[in-house]
Protein backbone atom coordinates (compact mmCIF):
# COMPACT_ATOMS: atom_id res chain seq x y z
CA UNK A 1 0.00 0.00 0.00
CA UNK A 2 0.88 3.51 -0.83
CA UNK A 3 0.53 5.03 3.09
CA UNK A 4 1.25 8.33 4.01
CA UNK A 5 4.62 9.88 3.86
CA UNK A 6 7.75 8.71 5.47
CA UNK A 7 11.06 9.54 4.56
CA UNK A 8 12.42 6.24 5.95
CA UNK A 9 12.24 3.59 2.79
CA UNK A 10 10.83 0.73 3.03
CA UNK A 11 12.73 -2.08 3.81
CA UNK A 12 12.39 -6.33 2.82
CA UNK A 13 10.43 -5.59 -0.66
CA UNK A 14 12.33 -8.35 -1.96
CA UNK A 15 11.46 -10.33 0.64
CA UNK A 16 7.93 -10.34 -0.43
CA UNK A 17 5.22 -11.21 2.50
CA UNK A 18 6.55 -12.84 5.00
CA UNK A 19 6.95 -16.40 4.14
CA UNK A 20 8.38 -18.75 1.43
CA UNK A 21 7.74 -20.25 -1.52
CA UNK A 22 6.98 -23.62 -0.18
CA UNK A 23 5.07 -21.87 2.79
CA UNK A 24 3.04 -20.06 0.53
CA UNK A 25 2.01 -22.84 -1.44
CA UNK A 26 1.30 -24.72 1.87
CA UNK A 27 -1.88 -23.86 2.50
CA UNK A 28 -3.82 -24.12 -1.33
CA UNK A 29 -1.99 -27.60 -1.56
CA UNK A 30 -3.75 -28.76 1.78
CA UNK A 31 -6.94 -27.21 0.87
CA UNK A 32 -6.88 -29.35 -2.49
CA UNK A 33 -5.29 -32.68 -0.82
CA UNK A 34 -8.24 -32.04 1.44
CA UNK A 35 -10.69 -31.97 -1.36
CA UNK A 36 -9.62 -35.33 -3.46
CA UNK A 37 -9.73 -36.64 0.08
CA UNK A 38 -12.99 -35.79 0.49
CA UNK A 39 -14.17 -36.91 -3.23
CA UNK A 40 -12.11 -40.69 -2.69
CA UNK A 41 -13.79 -40.80 0.58
CA UNK A 42 -17.42 -40.20 -1.02
CA UNK A 43 -16.95 -42.10 -3.92
CA UNK A 44 -15.83 -45.58 -2.15
CA UNK A 45 -18.49 -45.08 0.93
CA UNK A 46 -21.44 -44.19 -2.00
CA UNK A 47 -19.86 -46.52 -4.04
CA UNK A 48 -20.34 -44.11 -7.11
CA UNK A 49 -20.10 -46.33 -10.36
CA UNK A 50 -16.40 -44.90 -12.33
CA UNK A 51 -19.03 -44.06 -15.23
CA UNK A 52 -20.56 -41.67 -13.30
CA UNK A 53 -18.00 -39.96 -11.52
CA UNK A 54 -14.48 -41.89 -10.70
CA UNK A 55 -12.19 -41.76 -7.48
CA UNK A 56 -9.20 -39.33 -7.75
CA UNK A 57 -7.06 -42.43 -7.50
CA UNK A 58 -8.68 -44.03 -10.26
CA UNK A 59 -8.00 -40.65 -12.12
CA UNK A 60 -4.40 -40.37 -11.22
CA UNK A 61 -4.06 -44.01 -12.39
CA UNK A 62 -5.53 -43.64 -15.35
CA UNK A 63 -2.71 -40.48 -15.90
CA UNK A 64 0.25 -42.62 -14.55
CA UNK A 65 -0.94 -45.01 -16.99
CA UNK A 66 -0.31 -43.24 -20.59
CA UNK A 67 1.41 -40.07 -19.07
CA UNK A 68 2.49 -39.58 -22.73
CA UNK A 69 -1.09 -39.25 -24.46
CA UNK A 70 -1.60 -36.67 -22.33
CA UNK A 71 1.37 -34.86 -22.33
CA UNK A 72 1.04 -34.88 -26.35
CA UNK A 73 -2.61 -33.61 -26.16
CA UNK A 74 -1.54 -30.96 -23.49
CA UNK A 75 1.44 -29.54 -25.63
CA UNK A 76 -1.14 -29.21 -28.22
CA UNK A 77 -3.48 -27.16 -26.64
CA UNK A 78 -0.72 -25.22 -25.42
CA UNK A 79 0.91 -24.32 -28.57
CA UNK A 80 -2.73 -23.34 -29.64
CA UNK A 81 -3.28 -21.32 -26.64
CA UNK A 82 -0.17 -19.41 -26.27
CA UNK A 83 -0.56 -18.51 -30.09
CA UNK A 84 -3.98 -17.32 -29.49
CA UNK A 85 -2.98 -15.12 -26.63
CA UNK A 86 0.09 -13.61 -28.26
CA UNK A 87 -2.20 -13.02 -31.26
CA UNK A 88 -5.12 -11.69 -29.71
CA UNK A 89 -3.14 -10.14 -27.45
CA UNK A 90 -1.45 -8.16 -29.95
CA UNK A 91 -4.26 -7.38 -31.96
CA UNK A 92 -5.61 -5.95 -29.18
CA UNK A 93 -2.71 -3.79 -28.06
CA UNK A 94 -2.08 -2.20 -31.20
CA UNK A 95 -5.82 -1.25 -31.87
CA UNK A 96 -6.22 -0.14 -28.22
CA UNK A 97 -3.13 2.31 -28.96
CA UNK A 98 -5.06 3.63 -32.01
CA UNK A 99 -8.45 3.68 -29.89
CA UNK A 100 -6.59 5.61 -26.57
CA UNK A 101 -5.31 8.53 -28.78
CA UNK A 102 -8.55 9.06 -30.56
CA UNK A 103 -11.91 9.27 -29.49
CA UNK A 104 -13.81 9.09 -32.90
CA UNK A 105 -11.89 5.70 -33.32
CA UNK A 106 -12.97 4.09 -30.18
CA UNK A 107 -16.90 5.35 -30.72
CA UNK A 108 -16.28 3.22 -33.92
CA UNK A 109 -14.41 0.58 -33.28
CA UNK A 110 -15.79 -0.54 -29.58
CA UNK A 111 -19.45 -1.40 -30.81
CA UNK A 112 -17.76 -4.20 -33.17
CA UNK A 113 -15.71 -5.22 -30.17
CA UNK A 114 -18.34 -5.97 -28.15
CA UNK A 115 -19.96 -7.76 -31.12
CA UNK A 116 -16.99 -10.26 -30.82
CA UNK A 117 -17.05 -10.33 -27.29
CA UNK A 118 -20.83 -11.27 -26.97
CA UNK A 119 -20.70 -13.96 -30.19
CA UNK A 120 -21.29 -16.95 -28.08
CA UNK A 121 -17.77 -19.08 -28.78
CA UNK A 122 -19.28 -22.46 -29.14
CA UNK A 123 -21.57 -20.47 -32.34
CA UNK A 124 -18.08 -19.51 -33.80
CA UNK A 125 -16.09 -22.57 -33.06
CA UNK A 126 -18.10 -24.98 -35.70
CA UNK A 127 -18.12 -22.41 -38.45
CA UNK A 128 -14.23 -22.34 -38.26
CA UNK A 129 -13.69 -26.01 -38.04
CA UNK A 130 -15.63 -26.42 -41.09
CA UNK A 131 -14.14 -23.28 -42.82
CA UNK A 132 -10.23 -23.99 -41.67
CA UNK A 133 -10.06 -27.36 -40.82
CA UNK A 134 -8.78 -29.91 -38.30
CA UNK A 135 -5.77 -28.17 -37.67
CA UNK A 136 -4.46 -25.57 -34.89
CA UNK A 137 -5.68 -22.70 -36.87
CA UNK A 138 -9.61 -22.10 -35.82
CA UNK A 139 -8.30 -22.94 -32.38
CA UNK A 140 -5.83 -20.50 -32.32
CA UNK A 141 -8.14 -18.14 -33.86
CA UNK A 142 -10.84 -18.97 -30.94
CA UNK A 143 -8.25 -18.64 -28.27
CA UNK A 144 -7.47 -15.32 -30.01
CA UNK A 145 -11.12 -13.93 -29.75
CA UNK A 146 -11.40 -14.44 -26.47
CA UNK A 147 -8.27 -13.13 -25.23
CA UNK A 148 -8.67 -10.13 -27.31
CA UNK A 149 -11.62 -8.21 -25.61
CA UNK A 150 -10.51 -7.92 -21.61
CA UNK A 151 -6.80 -6.60 -23.50
CA UNK A 152 -8.74 -4.17 -25.77
CA UNK A 153 -10.51 -2.85 -22.55
CA UNK A 154 -7.23 -3.12 -20.43
CA UNK A 155 -5.10 -1.17 -23.10
CA UNK A 156 -7.56 1.34 -23.61
CA UNK A 157 -8.08 2.35 -19.97
CA UNK A 158 -4.28 1.93 -19.21
CA UNK A 159 -2.69 4.13 -21.77
CA UNK A 160 -5.07 6.82 -20.77
CA UNK A 161 -4.21 5.89 -17.28
CA UNK A 162 -1.48 8.48 -16.63
CA UNK A 163 -1.95 11.32 -14.20
CA UNK A 164 -2.46 14.46 -15.70
CA UNK A 165 0.63 16.05 -14.53
CA UNK A 166 3.31 13.85 -16.18
CA UNK A 167 1.43 14.22 -19.26
CA UNK A 168 1.88 18.07 -18.60
CA UNK A 169 5.48 17.32 -17.89
CA UNK A 170 6.41 15.74 -21.09
CA UNK A 171 4.57 18.31 -23.35
CA UNK A 172 6.28 20.88 -21.45
CA UNK A 173 9.21 19.12 -22.10
CA UNK A 174 8.09 18.86 -25.99
CA UNK A 175 8.41 15.17 -25.94
CA UNK A 176 7.00 14.03 -28.98
CA UNK A 177 4.12 11.47 -28.99
CA UNK A 178 6.40 8.41 -29.67
CA UNK A 179 7.94 9.55 -26.09
CA UNK A 180 4.94 10.21 -24.54
CA UNK A 181 4.01 6.96 -25.64
CA UNK A 182 7.05 4.65 -24.55
CA UNK A 183 8.17 6.83 -21.51
CA UNK A 184 4.85 7.35 -20.11
CA UNK A 185 1.26 5.88 -21.52
CA UNK A 186 3.04 2.01 -21.69
CA UNK A 187 4.73 1.75 -18.34
CA UNK A 188 1.37 3.48 -16.98
CA UNK A 189 -0.41 0.90 -19.25
CA UNK A 190 0.79 -2.18 -17.44
CA UNK A 191 -0.86 -2.55 -13.89
CA UNK A 192 -4.47 -2.74 -16.37
CA UNK A 193 -2.70 -4.83 -19.02
CA UNK A 194 -2.04 -7.42 -16.83
CA UNK A 195 -5.02 -7.83 -15.17
CA UNK A 196 -6.18 -8.16 -18.82
CA UNK A 197 -3.97 -10.83 -19.41
CA UNK A 198 -4.44 -12.88 -16.12
CA UNK A 199 -8.35 -12.97 -17.04
CA UNK A 200 -7.09 -13.75 -20.98
CA UNK A 201 -4.12 -16.57 -20.10
CA UNK A 202 -6.98 -18.51 -18.92
CA UNK A 203 -9.40 -17.68 -21.16
CA UNK A 204 -7.05 -19.11 -24.27
CA UNK A 205 -6.78 -22.11 -22.55
CA UNK A 206 -10.64 -22.31 -22.83
CA UNK A 207 -10.99 -21.34 -25.65
CA UNK A 208 -8.49 -23.78 -27.43
CA UNK A 209 -10.04 -26.67 -26.10
CA UNK A 210 -13.59 -25.71 -26.79
CA UNK A 211 -12.70 -25.25 -30.28
CA UNK A 212 -10.91 -28.76 -30.65
CA UNK A 213 -14.20 -30.47 -28.99
CA UNK A 214 -15.85 -29.22 -32.67
CA UNK A 215 -13.52 -31.17 -34.39
CA UNK A 216 -9.82 -31.74 -34.41
CA UNK A 217 -6.60 -33.74 -34.95
CA UNK A 218 -5.12 -33.55 -30.97
CA UNK A 219 -5.00 -31.64 -27.83
CA UNK A 220 -6.85 -32.25 -24.63
CA UNK A 221 -9.99 -30.87 -25.84
CA UNK A 222 -10.26 -34.23 -28.25
CA UNK A 223 -9.31 -36.09 -25.71
CA UNK A 224 -11.81 -34.97 -23.56
CA UNK A 225 -15.05 -35.23 -26.66
CA UNK A 226 -13.50 -38.86 -27.31
CA UNK A 227 -13.61 -40.05 -23.97
CA UNK A 228 -17.03 -38.50 -23.49
CA UNK A 229 -18.42 -40.16 -26.35
CA UNK A 230 -17.78 -43.65 -24.95
CA UNK A 231 -18.40 -42.57 -21.45
CA UNK A 232 -14.62 -43.08 -19.98
CA UNK A 233 -14.71 -41.09 -17.21
CA UNK A 234 -11.07 -41.39 -15.77
CA UNK A 235 -9.39 -40.64 -19.03
CA UNK A 236 -11.87 -37.93 -19.49
CA UNK A 237 -11.30 -36.12 -15.52
CA UNK A 238 -7.64 -36.63 -16.26
CA UNK A 239 -7.57 -34.80 -19.05
CA UNK A 240 -9.80 -32.10 -17.53
CA UNK A 241 -7.07 -32.26 -14.12
CA UNK A 242 -4.47 -31.16 -17.37
CA UNK A 243 -6.24 -28.49 -18.86
CA UNK A 244 -6.64 -27.58 -15.24
CA UNK A 245 -2.92 -27.39 -14.48
CA UNK A 246 -2.29 -25.66 -17.60
CA UNK A 247 -4.33 -22.70 -16.98
CA UNK A 248 -3.09 -22.66 -13.35
CA UNK A 249 0.34 -22.84 -14.87
CA UNK A 250 -0.11 -19.88 -17.14
CA UNK A 251 -1.64 -17.90 -14.81
CA UNK A 252 0.88 -18.08 -12.10
CA UNK A 253 3.83 -17.53 -14.96
CA UNK A 254 1.59 -14.29 -15.88
CA UNK A 255 1.25 -12.97 -11.94
CA UNK A 256 5.42 -14.12 -11.74
CA UNK A 257 5.48 -11.73 -14.71
CA UNK A 258 3.34 -8.94 -13.20
CA UNK A 259 5.30 -9.00 -9.84
CA UNK A 260 8.78 -8.82 -11.28
CA UNK A 261 6.96 -5.61 -13.53
CA UNK A 262 5.17 -3.93 -11.59
CA UNK A 263 7.31 -3.33 -8.26
CA UNK A 264 6.31 0.09 -8.43
CA UNK A 265 2.33 -0.58 -8.32
CA UNK A 266 -0.01 -0.55 -5.66
CA UNK A 267 -1.08 -4.09 -6.55
CA UNK A 268 2.60 -5.40 -5.83
CA UNK A 269 3.68 -3.58 -2.61
CA UNK B 1 11.20 50.40 -17.94
CA UNK B 2 13.25 51.94 -20.07
CA UNK B 3 11.66 52.59 -23.50
CA UNK B 4 14.02 51.17 -25.50
CA UNK B 5 13.99 47.64 -23.49
CA UNK B 6 12.69 45.62 -26.34
CA UNK B 7 10.75 42.37 -26.40
CA UNK B 8 13.56 40.27 -27.17
CA UNK B 9 15.62 41.64 -23.96
CA UNK B 10 12.58 40.34 -21.63
CA UNK B 11 12.28 37.32 -20.63
CA UNK B 12 9.34 37.17 -20.43
CA UNK B 13 6.20 39.51 -22.17
CA UNK B 14 2.72 39.05 -22.06
CA UNK B 15 0.62 41.74 -23.84
CA UNK B 16 -2.98 41.96 -24.16
CA UNK B 17 -3.16 38.16 -22.99
CA UNK B 18 -6.38 36.53 -22.65
CA UNK B 19 -7.73 33.13 -22.21
CA UNK B 20 -11.43 31.68 -22.78
CA UNK B 21 -12.31 28.26 -22.24
CA UNK B 22 -15.25 26.47 -24.45
CA UNK B 23 -16.92 23.97 -22.76
CA UNK B 24 -20.91 22.53 -24.28
CA UNK B 25 -21.60 25.91 -25.79
CA UNK B 26 -20.73 27.70 -22.53
CA UNK B 27 -17.61 29.73 -22.13
CA UNK B 28 -15.38 31.05 -19.14
CA UNK B 29 -12.91 34.39 -19.44
CA UNK B 30 -10.39 33.16 -17.04
CA UNK B 31 -7.54 35.82 -18.46
CA UNK B 32 -8.21 39.33 -20.04
CA UNK B 33 -5.99 41.47 -21.39
CA UNK B 34 -2.64 40.88 -18.91
CA UNK B 35 -0.62 42.60 -19.60
CA UNK B 36 3.48 41.68 -17.71
CA UNK B 37 7.17 42.28 -18.32
CA UNK B 38 9.75 40.07 -16.55
CA UNK B 39 13.17 40.67 -16.47
CA UNK B 40 15.78 37.99 -16.75
CA UNK B 41 16.76 38.01 -13.60
CA UNK B 42 13.73 38.67 -11.64
CA UNK B 43 11.46 36.23 -9.50
CA UNK B 44 8.19 37.29 -9.71
CA UNK B 45 5.63 35.89 -7.66
CA UNK B 46 1.82 35.74 -8.70
CA UNK B 47 -0.45 35.94 -6.29
CA UNK B 48 -4.58 36.26 -6.53
CA UNK B 49 -7.96 34.93 -5.16
CA UNK B 50 -8.62 31.11 -5.93
CA UNK B 51 -10.38 30.67 -9.64
CA UNK B 52 -8.44 34.04 -10.82
CA UNK B 53 -6.39 32.23 -13.68
CA UNK B 54 -2.96 32.07 -11.99
CA UNK B 55 -2.18 28.53 -13.49
CA UNK B 56 -3.91 29.38 -16.43
CA UNK B 57 -1.13 32.50 -16.85
CA UNK B 58 1.71 30.27 -16.15
CA UNK B 59 0.24 27.09 -18.78
CA UNK B 60 -0.13 30.05 -21.12
CA UNK B 61 3.78 31.38 -20.71
CA UNK B 62 5.22 27.42 -20.57
CA UNK B 63 3.14 27.07 -23.95
CA UNK B 64 0.60 24.40 -22.82
CA UNK B 65 -2.21 26.37 -23.37
CA UNK B 66 -2.69 28.40 -26.30
CA UNK B 67 -4.09 32.33 -25.75
CA UNK B 68 -7.24 33.04 -27.09
CA UNK B 69 -5.84 36.53 -27.73
CA UNK B 70 -3.03 38.12 -27.27
CA UNK B 71 0.54 37.48 -27.22
CA UNK B 72 2.84 35.07 -25.03
CA UNK B 73 7.04 35.88 -25.79
CA UNK B 74 10.05 34.24 -24.09
CA UNK B 75 12.96 36.10 -24.88
CA UNK B 76 11.08 37.31 -28.26
CA UNK B 77 10.22 34.01 -29.23
CA UNK B 78 7.30 31.78 -28.96
CA UNK B 79 6.82 29.48 -25.87
CA UNK B 80 7.25 26.62 -27.94
CA UNK B 81 10.33 27.75 -29.48
CA UNK B 82 11.85 28.41 -26.17
CA UNK B 83 10.69 25.07 -25.26
CA UNK B 84 12.28 23.11 -28.24
CA UNK B 85 15.20 24.94 -26.66
CA UNK B 86 14.84 23.78 -23.24
CA UNK B 87 14.76 27.03 -22.08
CA UNK B 88 11.89 26.70 -19.52
CA UNK B 89 11.79 24.34 -16.50
CA UNK B 90 7.98 23.47 -14.77
CA UNK B 91 7.56 22.44 -11.36
CA UNK B 92 3.64 21.63 -10.82
CA UNK B 93 2.03 21.46 -7.82
CA UNK B 94 2.15 17.53 -7.89
CA UNK B 95 5.36 16.48 -8.54
CA UNK B 96 4.45 14.29 -10.95
CA UNK B 97 7.37 11.87 -10.58
CA UNK B 98 7.37 8.71 -12.33
CA UNK B 99 6.87 6.03 -10.00
CA UNK B 100 8.77 3.16 -12.23
CA UNK B 101 11.96 5.28 -12.63
CA UNK B 102 14.59 5.97 -9.35
CA UNK B 103 15.31 9.34 -8.26
CA UNK B 104 17.80 9.76 -10.59
CA UNK B 105 16.07 7.97 -13.82
CA UNK B 106 12.70 10.88 -12.56
CA UNK B 107 15.30 13.90 -12.86
CA UNK B 108 17.11 12.55 -15.89
CA UNK B 109 14.12 12.24 -17.67
CA UNK B 110 13.99 15.88 -19.37
CA UNK B 111 17.85 14.90 -20.67
CA UNK B 112 16.12 11.82 -22.13
CA UNK B 113 13.41 13.19 -24.43
CA UNK B 114 13.35 15.83 -26.97
CA UNK B 115 17.25 15.20 -27.90
CA UNK B 116 17.00 16.47 -31.19
CA UNK B 117 17.06 20.13 -29.17
CA UNK B 118 19.62 19.87 -26.62
CA UNK B 119 22.99 19.61 -28.26
CA UNK B 120 22.46 22.07 -30.17
CA UNK B 121 22.39 24.56 -27.19
CA UNK B 122 21.45 28.15 -28.79
CA UNK B 123 22.81 29.90 -25.36
CA UNK B 124 25.88 30.67 -27.42
CA UNK B 125 24.28 31.75 -30.61
CA UNK B 126 21.57 33.85 -28.42
CA UNK B 127 22.11 38.20 -28.44
CA UNK B 128 22.83 38.22 -24.71
CA UNK B 129 22.42 42.07 -24.57
CA UNK B 130 24.32 43.49 -21.79
CA UNK B 131 24.52 40.17 -19.92
CA UNK B 132 26.90 38.94 -21.92
CA UNK B 133 29.81 37.99 -20.10
CA UNK B 134 28.59 38.28 -16.56
CA UNK B 135 28.15 34.21 -16.22
CA UNK B 136 31.55 33.78 -17.12
CA UNK B 137 32.34 31.33 -14.80
CA UNK B 138 28.83 29.15 -15.22
CA UNK B 139 29.19 26.27 -17.88
CA UNK B 140 26.39 25.54 -20.46
CA UNK B 141 27.38 22.20 -19.93
CA UNK B 142 23.57 21.07 -18.46
CA UNK B 143 24.53 19.49 -15.10
CA UNK B 144 24.55 16.14 -14.77
CA UNK B 145 21.30 14.55 -13.10
CA UNK B 146 23.46 13.46 -9.83
CA UNK B 147 24.89 16.68 -8.91
CA UNK B 148 20.77 18.09 -9.12
CA UNK B 149 20.06 15.28 -6.64
CA UNK B 150 23.09 16.60 -4.74
CA UNK B 151 21.77 20.39 -5.04
CA UNK B 152 18.43 19.64 -3.59
CA UNK B 153 20.17 17.17 -0.85
CA UNK B 154 18.59 14.20 -2.00
CA UNK B 155 22.21 12.69 -3.19
CA UNK B 156 21.98 9.54 -0.86
CA UNK B 157 18.52 9.08 -1.84
CA UNK B 158 19.38 9.03 -5.96
CA UNK B 159 18.29 4.75 -5.83
CA UNK B 160 15.25 4.89 -4.31
CA UNK B 161 11.63 4.87 -5.89
CA UNK B 162 9.61 8.13 -5.53
CA UNK B 163 6.51 6.30 -3.78
CA UNK B 164 9.28 5.28 -0.75
CA UNK B 165 9.85 9.22 -0.18
CA UNK B 166 7.73 11.44 1.53
CA UNK B 167 6.10 14.44 -0.18
CA UNK B 168 8.63 17.13 0.53
CA UNK B 169 11.20 14.72 -0.71
CA UNK B 170 9.42 14.21 -3.70
CA UNK B 171 8.68 17.56 -4.29
CA UNK B 172 12.61 18.34 -3.99
CA UNK B 173 13.33 15.66 -6.43
CA UNK B 174 10.91 17.67 -8.77
CA UNK B 175 12.79 20.90 -8.44
CA UNK B 176 16.23 19.07 -9.30
CA UNK B 177 14.26 17.75 -12.38
CA UNK B 178 13.05 20.95 -13.77
CA UNK B 179 16.73 22.10 -13.35
CA UNK B 180 17.81 19.39 -15.51
CA UNK B 181 19.01 21.07 -18.48
CA UNK B 182 19.92 24.13 -17.21
CA UNK B 183 16.83 26.27 -17.60
CA UNK B 184 16.72 30.39 -17.84
CA UNK B 185 13.52 30.61 -16.82
CA UNK B 186 11.49 28.37 -14.31
CA UNK B 187 7.61 28.62 -13.95
CA UNK B 188 6.59 26.78 -10.67
CA UNK B 189 2.61 26.17 -10.20
CA UNK B 190 2.13 26.14 -6.53
CA UNK B 191 5.30 24.00 -6.02
CA UNK B 192 4.58 23.67 -2.21
CA UNK B 193 0.77 23.85 -2.22
CA UNK B 194 0.06 20.17 -1.28
CA UNK B 195 3.00 19.78 1.40
CA UNK B 196 2.60 20.22 5.16
CA UNK B 197 3.12 23.98 6.55
CA UNK B 198 6.50 22.90 8.33
CA UNK B 199 7.96 21.09 4.71
CA UNK B 200 6.05 24.28 2.91
CA UNK B 201 8.32 26.91 5.09
CA UNK B 202 11.52 23.95 4.79
CA UNK B 203 10.79 24.00 0.93
CA UNK B 204 11.12 28.31 1.06
CA UNK B 205 14.43 28.48 2.30
CA UNK B 206 15.29 25.51 -0.12
CA UNK B 207 14.39 27.91 -2.83
CA UNK B 208 15.84 30.52 -1.51
CA UNK B 209 18.88 28.66 -1.20
CA UNK B 210 18.94 27.52 -4.69
CA UNK B 211 18.38 31.22 -5.66
CA UNK B 212 20.73 33.25 -4.03
CA UNK B 213 23.67 31.05 -3.24
CA UNK B 214 24.34 29.60 0.33
CA UNK B 215 22.55 31.04 3.00
CA UNK B 216 24.79 33.77 4.75
CA UNK B 217 27.97 33.92 2.20
CA UNK B 218 26.48 37.29 1.62
CA UNK B 219 27.12 36.50 -2.43
CA UNK B 220 24.02 37.84 -3.91
CA UNK B 221 23.55 36.79 -7.26
CA UNK B 222 21.00 39.50 -8.23
CA UNK B 223 21.19 42.71 -7.66
CA UNK B 224 24.86 43.77 -8.95
CA UNK B 225 26.25 40.13 -7.51
CA UNK B 226 30.00 39.37 -8.49
CA UNK B 227 30.47 36.54 -10.97
CA UNK B 228 32.34 34.92 -8.61
CA UNK B 229 29.29 34.15 -6.36
CA UNK B 230 28.82 30.95 -5.76
CA UNK B 231 26.06 29.92 -8.32
CA UNK B 232 23.56 27.63 -6.76
CA UNK B 233 21.20 26.76 -9.81
CA UNK B 234 23.21 25.70 -12.60
CA UNK B 235 22.08 27.56 -15.75
CA UNK B 236 23.25 28.66 -19.20
CA UNK B 237 25.85 30.79 -19.58
CA UNK B 238 24.98 34.07 -20.00
CA UNK B 239 21.30 33.82 -18.40
CA UNK B 240 20.24 34.94 -15.22
CA UNK B 241 17.48 32.97 -13.44
CA UNK B 242 14.04 33.81 -14.01
CA UNK B 243 11.17 32.29 -11.87
CA UNK B 244 7.79 33.00 -12.05
CA UNK B 245 5.86 31.44 -9.07
CA UNK B 246 2.34 31.39 -8.33
CA UNK B 247 1.06 31.22 -5.07
CA UNK B 248 -1.78 31.21 -2.86
CA UNK B 249 0.41 32.07 0.33
CA UNK B 250 1.25 36.14 1.01
CA UNK B 251 4.41 35.25 3.08
CA UNK B 252 6.30 33.04 0.78
CA UNK B 253 5.22 35.97 -2.33
CA UNK B 254 6.90 38.63 -0.05
CA UNK B 255 10.35 36.14 1.34
CA UNK B 256 10.83 34.75 -2.31
CA UNK B 257 9.98 37.66 -4.93
CA UNK B 258 11.40 40.59 -6.24
CA UNK B 259 8.01 41.64 -7.84
CA UNK B 260 4.63 40.41 -6.94
CA UNK B 261 2.31 40.73 -9.35
CA UNK B 262 -2.04 40.85 -7.99
CA UNK B 263 -4.57 39.62 -10.41
CA UNK B 264 -8.27 40.22 -9.75
CA UNK B 265 -10.63 37.66 -9.24
CA UNK B 266 -11.95 35.63 -12.45
CA UNK B 267 -11.11 37.18 -15.21
CA UNK B 268 -7.87 37.45 -13.60
CA UNK B 269 -5.99 40.88 -14.41
CA UNK B 270 -3.54 42.67 -13.10
CA UNK B 271 -4.87 45.26 -10.28
CA UNK B 272 -1.13 45.57 -8.75
CA UNK B 273 2.45 45.16 -9.49
CA UNK B 274 4.34 45.68 -6.12
CA UNK B 275 8.27 45.60 -5.94
CA UNK B 276 9.66 43.59 -3.00
CA UNK B 277 12.65 45.73 -1.78
CA UNK B 278 13.99 43.54 0.59
CA UNK B 279 17.61 42.86 0.86
CA UNK B 280 19.34 39.34 -0.30
CA UNK B 281 20.25 37.04 0.73
CA UNK B 282 16.83 36.53 3.02
CA UNK B 283 17.19 35.03 6.01
CA UNK B 284 14.49 33.34 8.15
CA UNK B 285 14.27 36.49 10.39
CA UNK B 286 13.39 38.27 7.89
CA UNK B 287 9.95 37.41 8.47
CA UNK B 288 9.96 39.42 11.81
CA UNK B 289 10.75 42.84 10.25
CA UNK B 290 8.65 45.27 9.89
CA UNK B 291 9.42 45.73 6.10
CA UNK B 292 8.53 42.19 5.34
CA UNK B 293 5.11 42.55 7.83
CA UNK B 294 3.89 45.69 5.77
CA UNK B 295 4.80 44.03 2.45
CA UNK B 296 2.35 41.40 3.98
CA UNK B 297 -0.21 43.42 5.37
CA UNK B 298 -0.20 45.84 2.41
CA UNK B 299 -0.79 42.42 -0.37
CA UNK B 300 -3.24 41.10 1.88
CA UNK B 301 -5.17 44.67 2.07
CA UNK B 302 -5.17 44.54 -1.92
CA UNK B 303 -6.41 40.70 -2.28
CA UNK B 304 -9.25 41.37 0.13
CA UNK B 305 -10.17 44.43 -1.82
CA UNK B 306 -10.36 41.47 -5.05
CA UNK B 307 -12.65 38.91 -3.02
CA UNK B 308 -15.37 39.65 -4.92
CA UNK B 309 -19.17 39.33 -3.79
CA UNK B 310 -20.50 36.13 -5.30
CA UNK B 311 -23.49 38.11 -6.97
CA UNK B 312 -20.96 41.05 -7.77
CA UNK B 313 -18.54 37.77 -9.67
CA UNK B 314 -21.69 36.60 -11.85
CA UNK B 315 -22.39 40.22 -12.81
CA UNK B 316 -18.98 40.83 -14.29
CA UNK B 317 -18.70 37.42 -15.86
CA UNK B 318 -21.05 37.38 -18.51
CA UNK B 319 -20.63 40.86 -20.09
CA UNK B 320 -16.91 39.98 -20.49
CA UNK B 321 -17.19 36.18 -21.06
CA UNK B 322 -20.14 35.72 -23.15
CA UNK B 323 -18.76 36.19 -26.91
CA UNK B 324 -18.83 32.85 -28.32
Amino acid sequence: MRTGPSPIPEEGLEEGSGPTLVGRLLVPLGVLAGAFLLWEAVVRLRDVPIYLVPAPSAVFRRLLEEPGYFLKAGLVTLQEALLGFALGSAVAFLLATAMAHSRPLERGLLPLAILVKVTPIVAVAPVLTVLLGFGPLPKVIIAALLTFFPVLVGGITGLRSPPAGALDLLRSLRASPWEVFIKLRLPSSLPYLFAAFKVSITLSVIGAAVAEWTGAAGGLGRAIWLSYTDLNMPTLFAAVLVLAVLGIGLYALVAVAERRLLFWHESAL
Amino acid sequence: MSPDTTASQLCVSLRNLSKTFYNNGRSLTALLEVDLDVRPGEFVAIIGPSGCGKSTLLRLVGGLLSPSQGRVLIRGRSPQDAQKEKEVGFVFQDPGLLPWRTLLGNVALPLEVNRRARRSDPADAMPLGKHAGRRGTASHQAPSPRDLLALVGLAEFEGYYPWQLSGGMQQRAALARSLAFGPSLLLMDEPFGSLDELTREAMRYELLRLLQGAGGEGHPIRHGGSPTAWEPWPGRAGYERTVLFVTHSIPEAVLLADRVVVLSSRPGRVVADLAIDLPRPRPPSLEEERDFQSYTSRLRHLLREQAPEPHALEARTPGHAVHG
